[in-house]
């Protein structure tokens, strides 16, 4: 994966791979507006990014299912983020890479020193550290060893995924492999969240290629997710959204309002509540999004998302009890012990009120009887 | 990290101010339903149907100043019923209102287009801001006003701003006006039971009475 | 590999006009995609005039993405309608064909940059002498001359890229 002698420029690496000029030039003008950068972007970072060796990536992948993985490098036919591959030198992905076992340890080992400082470390999935690290490892080290070793010498940490960002699904209730996200591991080294399960392509290929053209870290969220995707909310941005405004509500999925196409909130939507770039980039090269397909978004870009009630309530109802959901039993147990409750400091408060009563109409009789001759 | 701001609100804070509603109010509602009725030795002026009849008549007839008094407290009463009917509007015909009070009742019923909410949202408070000037201006009123409905009036008022900047998604992330407009309403079900809210379910048994009291006496309503 | 059109797909009824047009081409974070609101054909017009005030006696040229711009339909075709066409339409095959078309404002070049299929990957009105990516750079050039030396002397050069098929 490396020359020995001089690196290669970017440049120089599309050109071996039959890539012209002009089409890495299209590539990324069309990922600097995606990112909503100014368009002219695309033509200077395509022209820096020509002339400069390719940054060494690591790709760390820990307690996952491998979709922000497919997400980046899969899809139906080859696309223009594929070309991501010839921007970059992908020094260790263990998905992807040929070697495995002690060669691929080894390969992992030389691209860290080779460019210790340099790398950008690309990490997907949560980190497991129940059981001493047991439940994820790799040649015998746990993951959280495999992290913090590798932080050490990254310049940048891209957190691809919900899982990797905040945790994801295996850090939900009860979270048996006591799993945390990267932040809660690194503190060091900057950390971008690229969130969702799985994050757009274009989100991931964006993030990465605007960092290794300018070197600086994107406007981030308090999330630490980079505005230019994670700035509105699906529900901002939502093709649905003047039926939302109208208050047509589809009331299952396959009423009348279902088939029109109307506002999917009383189906359980999170989209005020998630921040993403759903709604505008869509998926499979702006096919389509899960509101668009006829499901309430998910939120899955959001920390906690799994534990945040049902994916079928809507968020004005109410999440009391386990996995955050409401019954009609828990409401009428609660509403039946607390008019017991009630009752009884009624009956209770009546009653001294009415000894109190029975004071004073005594005082009072005998106020009368005194006062009479 | 997973319990969030908006989780508290509409979990474990609204369960604890559901139950604190419901048992204050069927706490205060005996505590004056079983009082003693002081005994009338009168002889009754009308047979007990008329009183009892009486009674449910003064609820709507009370309802509405006599004329004498029009000109003097038409006004107050017109504000006063306008912003009830805009905050039972907005309460009862929101369609994200209608999916809350479904998922706790079960049921559900048709709502009006969420603009027409927000109009009439506004209107509401503007209304109620001006319920606040009629009180401080008005030199009775002034006089018998205390804590209890002041505070009343806050808390109204603050979740009617809160849930106007929620929807508008003014001021912070939208799941933080969520939370802190569901935080208030469940401040406001702690405090109804307690405080002149509780007229909510007083005002009818309380005409009721009284014009049945007078009914046996022979007085005119 | 199977391709995402050579499913079969019936439409059954169509969705609303509000709110819903397909296809669309996928708009930039930061674009309405509201049916209703117009996007003001009238202001990207006053825009491109104030551009090419500046291409003429500043020699800057713009680039506006018009998927930014909140854009119903309508508007786009009043757009392209009020723009018209000019003399000059190029075709660049570079990851997929993107068409370059000077409208009948000189200066004033539409471009659709497509991915190899077929999707819209960006849509820019460009103020310029001509777009910027057609132009050709000196190490281009350089290579170009060994290359053309190369054959002309019957030897081995280095390959020109152009592409892959």
């Amino acid at each position: 994966m490396m020359d020995s002698t001089r690196d290669p420029t970017v440049g120089e690496t599309l050109r071996k791979h039959g890539v012209t000029r002009r089409g890495f030039v299209k590539f990324c003008t069309a990922t600097v507006t995606a990112m909503a950068l100014p368009p002219w972007m695309g033509a200077a970072m395509a022209e820096q990014l020509r002339n400069s060796p390719r940054p060494s990536v690591i790709y760390l992948s820990f307690q996952e299912c491998t979709g922000c993985f497919e997400s980046f490098t899969c899809s139906f036919s080859p696309t223009i983020e594929n070309l991501m591959f010839n921007v970059i030198s992908l020094d260790y992905d263990d998905t992807l890479m040929a070697a495995a076992g002690d060669a691929a340890e080894s390969a992992l080992a030389t691209a860290m020193k080779t460019n210790f400082g340099k790398y950008v470390l690309i990490v997907d999935g949560s980190i497991p550290t129940g059981a001493s690290g047991a439940c994820c490892t790799a040649a015998g080290r746990s993951a959280e060893d495999i992290l913090r070793e590798a932080a050490k010498g990254a310049r940048v940490i891209l957190a691809v995924g919900t899982c990797s960002s905040f945790g994801g699904i295996p850090f939900a209730d009860p979270n048996p492999t006591n799993a945390w996200p990267v932040s809660a591991i690194v503190g060091d080294t900057p950390i971008i969240n690229v969130s969702g399960c799985p994050p757009i392509p274009e989100v991931i290929t964006g993030t990465l290629l605007q960092y290794v053209t300018t070197g600086e870290i994107p406007d981030l969220d308090e999330h630490r997710r980079p505005k230019a995707f994670f700035g509105n909310t699906i529900h901002d941005r939502c093709y649905r959204r003047p039926f939302y405004d109208a208050g047509k509500f589809a009331k299952t999925f396959d009423d009348e309002g279902a088939r029109n196409g109307w506002c999917l909130y009383e189906l359980g939507c999170k989209g005020p509540t998630t921040y993403n770039a759903c709604a505008t980039l869509k998926w499979n090269g702006g096919t389509s999004f899960p509101i668009e397909s006829g499901h309430g978004c998910l939120g899955c870009s959001e920390p906690g998302f799994w534990d945040k009630g049902s994916f079928y309530e809507a968020q004005s109802t109410a999440k009391w009890g386990r996995a955050g959901e409401t019954s009609g039993k828990q409401v009428l147990e609660l509403v039946g012990a607390t008019v017991a409750l009630g009752g009884v400091l009624g009956v209770g408060s009546a009653g001294i009120s009415r000894l109190h009563q029975t004071h004073l109409e005594k005082d009072r009789n005998e106020d009368v009887t005194k006062d009479e001759p | 990290m997973n319990v969030d701001l908006l989780s508290f609100a509409r979990g474990p804070a609204l369960k604890f101010a559901l139950g604190i509603f419901c048992a204050g109010v069927v706490w205060r509602i005996l505590a004056f339903c079983l009082l003693r009725i002081r005994r009338d030795f009168n002889r009754p002026r009308n047979s007990m149907l008329k009183y009892l009849w009486t009674g449910v008549f003064a609820t709507a007839s009370r309802s509405w100043p006599h004329p004498e008094f029009i000109k003097r407290t038409g006004a107050g009463e017109a504000l006063g019923y306008s912003y009830h009917m805009g905050l039972f509007v907005v309460i009862l015909l929101f369609g994200p209102h209608i999916a809350f009070l479904g998922s706790l009742f079960g049921i559900t019923w048709p709502g009006l287009p969420s603009s027409v909410i927000t109009a009439i949202a506004v209107v509401t408070a503007t209304l109620f801001l001006g319920v606040l000037f009629r009180r401080v201006t008005t030199p009775v009123i002034r006089m018998l006003s205390n804590f209890d409905d002041y505070f009343s009036w806050f808390i109204t008022m603050l979740v009617m701003l809160t849930g106007l900047a929620a929807s508008a998604h003014l001021g912070a992330r939208y799941e933080t006006l969520l939370a802190i407009h569901i935080l208030s309403v469940d401040v406001l079900l702690v405090w109804f039971p307690f405080g002149k809210l509780m007229h909510a379910f007083y005002i009818f048994p309380s005409r009721a009475i009284n014009g049945a009291i007078l009914a046996r006496k022979g007085a005119a309503t | 590999m199977s391709r995402l059109s050579s499913i079969p797909v019936r439409v059954e009824g169509t969705l609303p006009a509000v709110g819903v047009t397909s296809p669309e081409p996928r708009s930039a974070p930061g674009s309405e995609r509201n049916g209703g609101l117009g996007g003001g054909v009238a202001a990207i017009l006053m825009e491109l005039a104030t551009c090419l005030d500046r291409l003429a006696q500043h020699e800057e040229s713009a680039v506006i993405d018009l998927r930014s711009l909140p854009m119903s339909p309508s508007d786009r075709l009043e757009l392209q309608q009020a723009l018209g066409d000019g003399e000059v339409q190029a075709t660049l095959n570079a990851e997929g064909a993107s068409t370059l078309r000077e409208t009948q404002f000189a200066g004033i070049w539409w471009i659709e940059h497509r991915d190899r299929d077929g999707e819209l990957v960006a849509e820019l009105l460009e103020v310029a002498r001509f777009p910027q990516i057609l132009g050709t750079v000196t190490d281009e050039i350089a290579l170009a001359a060994a290359a053309l030396r190369s054959q002309i002397n019957g030897t081995s050069a280095p390959a020109m890229p152009r592409g892959r098929p």
